[in-house]
């Protein structure tokens, strides 16, 4: 199968699965469109329109797709593509001028494309400056069905492949076959881009930030791509991809999520109730999270309401509207909001806020949002008038100090007493939680667990923070260990805390959608989990069939392992005991998760 | 003929998305609709997508909608309604 030594490119995982399929390269950048004397102009001119009508079939065909998948705030682009298809200037004028000229089509095209986006590129609103790409992705339609090598003819093209760019604007997604493409991997973006969002939204596997990727492989090269560890693999063995099956035929499994009854309680073998979540980013993924049995979203991140704006910040309204929705939608089970968790990179047109060189330690979560106060006051008002229409709650990321909680927790009662004031509106109490993702919050849960009405557990950061090791970085990512004993050490004592204060503690990170992870949180006393919604029904399921009284003992016992294979290798067997359902793909992710699969 | 003044008030101005529905409502009727920029001269079909979008109009800007034909009445109206109700972006 493998043509070829296997070649490992690294980048950043953001978008999680692990997929195999054949490389499509999208690039353009480098195309060069000659003049062409043409002699028969009317042949020209009905290889022009047979270009144009190919192009509107394929965008109608999209835009179908694409309001099932995302729904059609995201679909209501194609619309304005396929009028620019039919608009005077891109039919009857570019014929007339392929007449005129004898040039060919291509020429045409791009001449008329020169001129409409030289003069977008004078305007001076920012906004309107930068939609010229929806010009430039319908002219690329055309003369990429002009050009005969149907690179977009999706119908001619294999299943399972695997994109590579560059770059690859949000707007380009309405161009893929969601059917056939598996994976993204692109040279340019990061886990904040607005690209990535969509990715996990649609559950794409996703990879970026690959250095040189795009000159070094060819369309139709075999790789497998893994959304969790950020690497592509040109020509991957055979036993690789075995080791990888279980992981690959998830993503498919993903892509068709089973319905899953909910309204009724998750009870373990022995009783005791667990509640699920749903850890979202786009307010379509509310109908996904519903399907598979949500008991709320434990966690919505409100990062893409913010990267909608390449400039500013979005409004009250625009943010009402989207919280609102989602309020009712999910009732009568709550929505937890965090507020904006981006570092200062989404603000970077802010003159005051210079780049930072570990952006990580720096001006994000929280102390971005008390840095600019007008930004959090929004929110924050969207936040409090949206939860007229529902349960809503309030979670503050990258707290370190309780200053921060009592910074915010005053925003948050200015914002209710004015709304009360100029509007009338009374409203009802919003719990707040707060992220615990930073060693210095756990060390001090006690004074900040006082100060909250709940606790919600950031798993992914906080074993970044408390091994210090930043997982996109290839020389140490073998020391991420969510096993490692230090993180236990903290989950436990986080959960201590959280009983002796009464107030609730929700593990809200990737690893409570593995089976052993979430037996061994049920057995440290968490009772929340929120994780990604297709891993609810299997989480589901594992946990009713473990007695809670025995995944407590588990839990003790692997906090009595020095090193993280230890404790992998007891939490392994010793749950496999207890559950029916067959685990082995689970027990090899959670090694590969700790990097323990040589092991 | 008609001839009013308008105002955009959505915040995004007359991006794709919101030109998109222009041209769609305007070719729902067969009077002849233009539009300018009170501020130049160009004049534009607004059944033109890509027309709408060389106005640049963005927020604040104030455009002269001119209408000519059987049904302009009803087609004027229908387009401040657009207009007013920002496109329905900030429901």
């Amino acid at each position: 199968m493998a043509s070829g030594p296997e070649r490992i490119f690294q980048g950043n995982g953001v978008s999680s699965g692990v997929t195999v399929g054949r490389a499509l390269k999208l690039d353009s950048r480098n195309r060069v469109i000659l003049k062409i004397h043409i002699d028969d102009v009317e042949e020209e001119a009905r290889r022009y329109q047979r270009a144009l009508a190919t192009s509107k079939e394929q965008l109608t065909a999209l835009k179908s797709q694409l309001e099932e998948k995302l729904g059609s705030e995201h679909s209501v682009i194609l619309d304005a593509h396929l009028l620019m298809l039919d608009d005077r200037a891109l039919s009857d004028d570019i014929v007339a001028s392929i007449r005129s000229s004898c040039a060919n089509a291509e020429w045409v095209l791009e001449q008329a494309r020169n001129r409409m986006v030289s003069a977008y590129e004078s305007l001076q609103d920012e906004y309107l400056r930068e939609r010229h790409r929806d010009i430039e992705d319908v002219v690329e339609r055309i003369l990429l069905n002009l050009s005969g090598s149907q690179p977009f003819s999706w119908e001619s093209l294999p299943e399972d492949l695997i994109l590579v760019s560059h770059d690859f604007s949000p707007s380009n997604f309405v161009t893929l076959d969601l059917k056939k493409v598996r994976g993204l991997a692109l040279e340019s973006g990061g886990r904040n881009s607005h690209t990535a969002i969509i990715s996990r939204g649609l559950r794409l596997p996703a990879v970026m930030g690959i250095r040189d990727i795009a000159g070094s492989i060819v369309t139709g090269d075999l790789l497998l791509l893994n959304g969790d560890d950020g690497q592509v693999i040109v020509n991957p063995s055979q036993e690789r991809i075995e080791s990888h099956r279980h992981r690959i035929e998830a993503v498919g499994v993903a892509a068709e999520a089973a319905p899953c009854p909910s309204g009724r309680r998750i009870l373990t073998a022995d009783g005791m109730p667990v509640s699920l979540r749903a850890n979202t980013e786009l307010p379509h993924e509310l109908r996904v999270a519903k399907r598979c049995g949500a008991e709320g979203i434990g966690m919505f991140r409100s990062e893409f309401l913010y990267f909608r704006h390449r400039h500013g910040f979005p409004d009250v309204e625009e943010q009402l509207s989207v919280y609102r929705t989602m309020a009712k939608e999910m009732s009568p089970y709550a929505v937890a909001i965090r507020t904006l968790d981006a570092g200062s990179e989404s603000v970077a047109d802010k003159p005051d806020l210079a780049s930072q060189i570990n952006p990580s330690m720096g001006l994000r979560g929280i102390r971005l949002s008390l840095h600019i106060k007008e930004a959090f006051h929004a929110q924050i008002e969207a936040i409090l008038r949206a939860s007229c229409e529902g349960r809503i709650e309030i979670v503050l990321p990258m707290v370190s100090t309780v200053e921060e909680i009592w910074q915010a927790k005053a925003v948050i009662d200015k914002v209710r007493a004015h709304l009360a004031d100029t509007a009338g509106i009374s409203l009802n109490l919003v719990p707040v939680g707060v992220m615990i993702e930073v060693p210095a919050a756990v060390l001090a849960l006690e004074v900040l667990a006082k100060e909250v009405d709940f606790l919600c557990v950031g798993t992914n950061d906080l074993i970044q923070y408390t091994l210090a090791v930043d997982r996109g970085n290839p020389y140490v990512a073998y020391l991420y260990q969510p096993l490692h004993p230090s993180v236990l050490y903290c989950l436990h004592r986080i959960s201590e805390v959280s009983r002796k204060f009464n107030k609730p503690a929700r593990i809200c990170g990737e690893i409570s959608s593995n089976p052993f992870f979430a037996v061994l949180l049920l057995g440290m006393g968490f009772s929340q989990l929120s994780m990604n919604p297709l891993s609810i029904p299997t989480i589901r399921r594992v946990l009713s069939e473990v007695p809670a009284g025995a995944s407590r003992r588990i839990a003790k016992r692997a906090l009595q392992f020095a090193t993280a294979q230890e404790i992998c290798e007891y939490l392994t067997n010793a749950v496999s005991k207890l559950v029916k359902m067959d685990l082995t793909s689970y027990a090899k992710e959670i090694a590969v998760l700790n990097d323990l699969s040589e092991g | 003929m008609i001839r009013q003044s308008i105002m955009v008030t959505n915040r995004l101005g007359l991006h794709a998305r919101a030109a998109a529905k222009l041209v769609q409502l305007a070719s729902r009727f067969s009077s002849e609709i233009h539009l300018s920029r009170e501020d130049a001269n160009q004049r534009i079909d607004s059944k033109s997508i890509l027309g709408i979008l060389m106005l640049a109009a963005s927020q604040g800007t104030r455009l002269v909608v001119s209408i000519e034909g059987s049904d302009e009445a009803e087609a004027g109206e229908a387009i401040r309604q657009l207009f007013d109700g920002k496109f329905g972006e900030e429901n």
